[in-house]
């Protein structure tokens, strides 16, 4: 069984990855050109005016005094207002509000991926060399081949607007205000608590397109490593064994090889996550899902740094969770790693 | 002993160049490649790709399908004979642009593969070569650096470089981010050829220059380091594109396949302007397809424990 | 340089499960952090001293010390990355590509040097520049 000591040391672990996120993002805006008091106080603005910015942002101080300020304010996830993306806004709320939309495309997007990626794999696996086989592998090298800012476009193009079956973007249908029922930001989940079934269609109906684009690129990793494994494990000798027995070997390979071959497919789905957060970016461009993947991009073109640093910050603090998480099964499932 | 050595520290040139040949007209890697369908599919796909790029590099002005061609052409023209591919919003005939993106993909496609290549060949020989402290962080710093999402990746490094650098910011930050890959292929190969005993006679016999080792390592590990390139390339045009999609690479009115995709998606795809994002995402997809299987194909042909897998 | 060429960093035996006890790993791991510093802060203030002769000290500064900054984060991500991922990242290469003979006390140990030399970066730049300042 997992203690609660090792889940403690894992959490623990933020602490040196959001100081090393932090230390890097804080380079790479020192490093990169542009003066963020002239983007706040804007290209025309008085010389005076730009001083007070600066004296404002304590850029004056030294340097190692503008980095020790900048690991605290991260510490606290503190990064003022956003400068121009949603002036008056505090960064905080400003990702509480669109961190939900990225989380909900994320993990639907996953969802797909492992529930078909597993059987895809072990099926190519099980039936090795067989049309089912090659074509699955044929499909995941198609389905990687295609960038999400084509497949997207494809997909809005014949099931919205060709047949006419879900709609082309956005979230949920303009007609329905799911502010006013917002419990944890995640549409599909906030419209079932408040019972409004037909805002739940609606929601469902908006996420399957995006979901899909983005889960088909963990798909063709899951399956792939899963085959790899699989074939491995059904080459060992228990297995050998079994089917010797006389035991169906399909049969076997489930019940036996199942488990086994899943260990290290689950550490790979932690590590791959980061992919889908790239791949989130991309998605929700294509869609017009306004998430943290899309303030991240739009955040860099026009230098909003506070933005910046907050949102990277949270894609390295949702990373880190996710493989928290990853770890904890890993130990469920394989009960020998003793942390 | 002396005339061992003579013949080791005369010929590893023509050694090199001679196995080359040699190599490839006999290797089992090369028959094994051309009888894979797959991969052969891909190489016409490549072949068919690199024409057009050369053809619209020679024959289409690049200033004449920049330009605005609103008033002459009709706007946002369905594809027909006389637009093949239809019109854009400013009324481009959009085949002679996705041609030309062909040529933007296959000329920034090898400056990003080339320049990573030949960082990830200094520096995996430098790790190889040194060994201890120097190997180790050499390699664990790439590996850091390939466990980051590579788009995400390329993101931040897109940002150090200023703007008017316009597609080589999207190159030089993607350079970067390929680069690990190769440098974790050359190390290993290498290293396989520091352990034969002939490196060694040459290296103690007083040639201790990391200029002896590229001569002779870098002709034993041409065949991985072509693979990973070929792999590399239909991803390097993938994200190439993908950061021009988001607006850090080229320049408006550039024909690049990723930015007329975006202006196709932002501005034509709700309003049934399906052609507009429809064709250059078609050839991006293919060009791209076509690397993947011939990468495949000759990982399958090369790689012992592929080919474990595969039989 | 020696001649024979030294590629231990595989062959070397995990610092960590069975290895030698406690204090001596500490001293090791010390020596190791302390060395990479001590590299760090010599670089810093060679580099320093030469643009200040050049005059861009100002300017110098901030870029030094973001460059420092840099490493160390990246050291430090690293470091953790390789605490949290190990187990990840050695299955995918056995499974997705030729082993490179990863191992997850090599890299955090490799880490460990480069967020060393990253803090020796900041922490000299820092003197420096405290040192310049109590001048002025």
């Amino acid at each position: 069984m997992i203690s609660t000591r090792f889940v403690l040391k894992r959490l623990l672990l933020l602490v040196p990855v959001l100081v090393g996120v932090a230390s890097l993002v804080f380079s790479i805006l020192h490093l990169s050109p542009g003066d963020p008091a002239l983007t706040i106080a804007g290209e025309r603005a008085s010389e005076e005016f730009v001083r007070q910015v600066e004296e404002s942002l304590g850029l004056n101080d030294p340097i190692w005094v503008q980095y020790g300020r900048f690991l605290a304010d991260a510490a606290q996830f503190q990064f003022g207002e956003s400068f121009i993306i949603q002036r008056n806004t505090t960064v905080r709320e400003v990702l509480a509000n669109k961190l939900p939309v990225t989380l909900e495309l994320a993990l639907y997007g996953q969802l797909i991926g492992i529930s078909l990626g597993i059987p895809l794999g072990i099926l190519s696996a099980v039936k090795q060399d067989s049309i089912t086989d090659h074509l699955t592998r044929i499909g995941a090298l198609a389905g990687i081949s295609v960038p999400i800012f084509w497949s997207g476009p494809l997909l809005i193009l014949l099931f919205a607007q060709v047949l006419g079956l879900l709609p082309t973007s956005g979230r949920i249908s303009v007609l329905y205000n799911v502010e006013a029922i917002r419990v944890t930001g995640l549409v599909t989940i906030d419209t079932l608590i408040a019972g409004e079934l037909d805002m739940f269609v609606s929601a469902v109906r908006h996420m399957i397109l995006p979901a899909s684009v983005i889960g088909v690129y963990s798909m063709a990793l899951i399956s792939r490593m899963m085959r790899s494994s699989m074939l491995e494990v059904i080459r060992q000798d228990y297995m050998r064994t079994a089917r010797a027995k006389g035991q169906g070997s399909k049969i076997t390979v489930l019940k036996h090889g199942f488990r086994n071959a899943m260990i290290p497919v689950i550490t790979v789905i932690g590590i791959q996550f980061g992919g889908l957060l790239g791949g989130a970016v991309l998605t929700e461009t294509v869609f017009a899902i306004g998430g943290i993947g899309t303030l991240l991009v739009e955040a860099i073109k026009v230098g909003d740094y506070p933005i910046v640093q907050g949102t990277v910050l949270t894609f390295a603090f949702l990373f880190t969770l996710v493989n928290l998480g990853v770890d904890i099964t890993y130990s469920i499932l394989d009960p020998r790693i003793e942390q | 002993m002396s005339t061992e050595t003579k013949t080791t520290t005369e010929t590893p040139a023509e050694m090199g160049e001679r196995g080359l040949i040699d190599r490839f007209r006999a290797s089992p890697f090369v028959s094994r490649l051309l009888s894979n369908r797959l991969a052969l599919a891909g190489i016409a796909i490549i072949v068919a790709m690199v024409v057009i790029a050369i053809y619209a590099r020679l024959f289409i002005d690049l200033e004449v399908i920049s330009q605005s061609q609103l008033g002459t052409n009709p706007n946002r023209a369905a594809p027909s004979v006389e637009y093949l591919f239809g019109t854009d919003g400013q009324a481009r005939s959009l085949l002679p642009r996705v041609a030309y993106g062909a040529w933007y993909a296959m000329l920034f496609g090898t400056v990003t593969v080339a320049a990573s290549t030949a960082l990830g060949v200094g520096l995996g020989i430098i790790a190889a070569y040194y060994g201890d402290v120097t190997d180790n962080v050499i390699m664990r710093t790439m590996d850091v650096l390939l466990a980051f999402p590579s788009l995400l990746l390329a993101l931040a490094l897109v940002a150090i470089f200023p703007d008017e650098l316009g597609l080589w910011r999207a190159v030089a930050a993607l350079t970067l981010v390929y680069t690990p890959r190769f440098a974790r292929v050359v190390r290993g190969a290498a290293l396989t050829v520091l352990e034969n005993e002939y490196i060694d006679a040459t290296v103690a016999l007083g040639a201790a220059d990391p200029r002896v080792l590229v001569r002779h390592v870098l002709p034993n590990c041409l065949a991985p380091i072509t693979v990973q390139s070929t792999l590399n390339f239909g991803l390097a045009i993938i994200d190439l594109a993908a950061l021009s999609f988001l607006g850090f690479g080229a320049e408006a009115g550039t024909p690049s396949w990723g930015l007329m995709l975006s202006n196709g998606v932002s501005q034509g795809l709700l309003t049934g302007i399906w052609w507009w994002s429809f064709f250059p995402g078609l050839f991006l997809a293919l060009t791209v397809l076509g690397f993947n299987l011939l990468g495949d194909g000759m990982r399958d042909a090369l790689d012992p424990r592929m080919r474990e897998a595969v039989d | 340089m020696t001649g024979t060429p030294k590629h231990s960093a595989d062959d070397k035996p995990p610092l960590s499960d069975d290895s030698p006890p406690l204090a001596v790993q500490a001293t090791v791991r010390l020596r190791i952090v302390g060395s990479a510093v001590l590299v760090g802060v010599l670089v810093a203030t060679v580099a320093l001293a030469g643009t200040s002769l050049a005059g861009a000290y100002a300017a110098s500064v901030d870029t030094v010390f973001a460059l420092g900054s840099l490493v160390f984060g990246f050291g430090l991500l690293g470091w953790s990355g390789a605490v949290a991922l190990g187990r990840g990242i050695e299955s995918m290469q056995n499974h997705l590509d030729t082993g490179t003979g990863w191992t997850e006390p090599d890299a955090r140990r490799a880490m460990v040097r480069i967020l060393g030399f990253g803090l020796g970066v900041m922490l000299g730049t820092m003197g420096f520049g405290t040192f310049v300042g109590s001048l002025a």
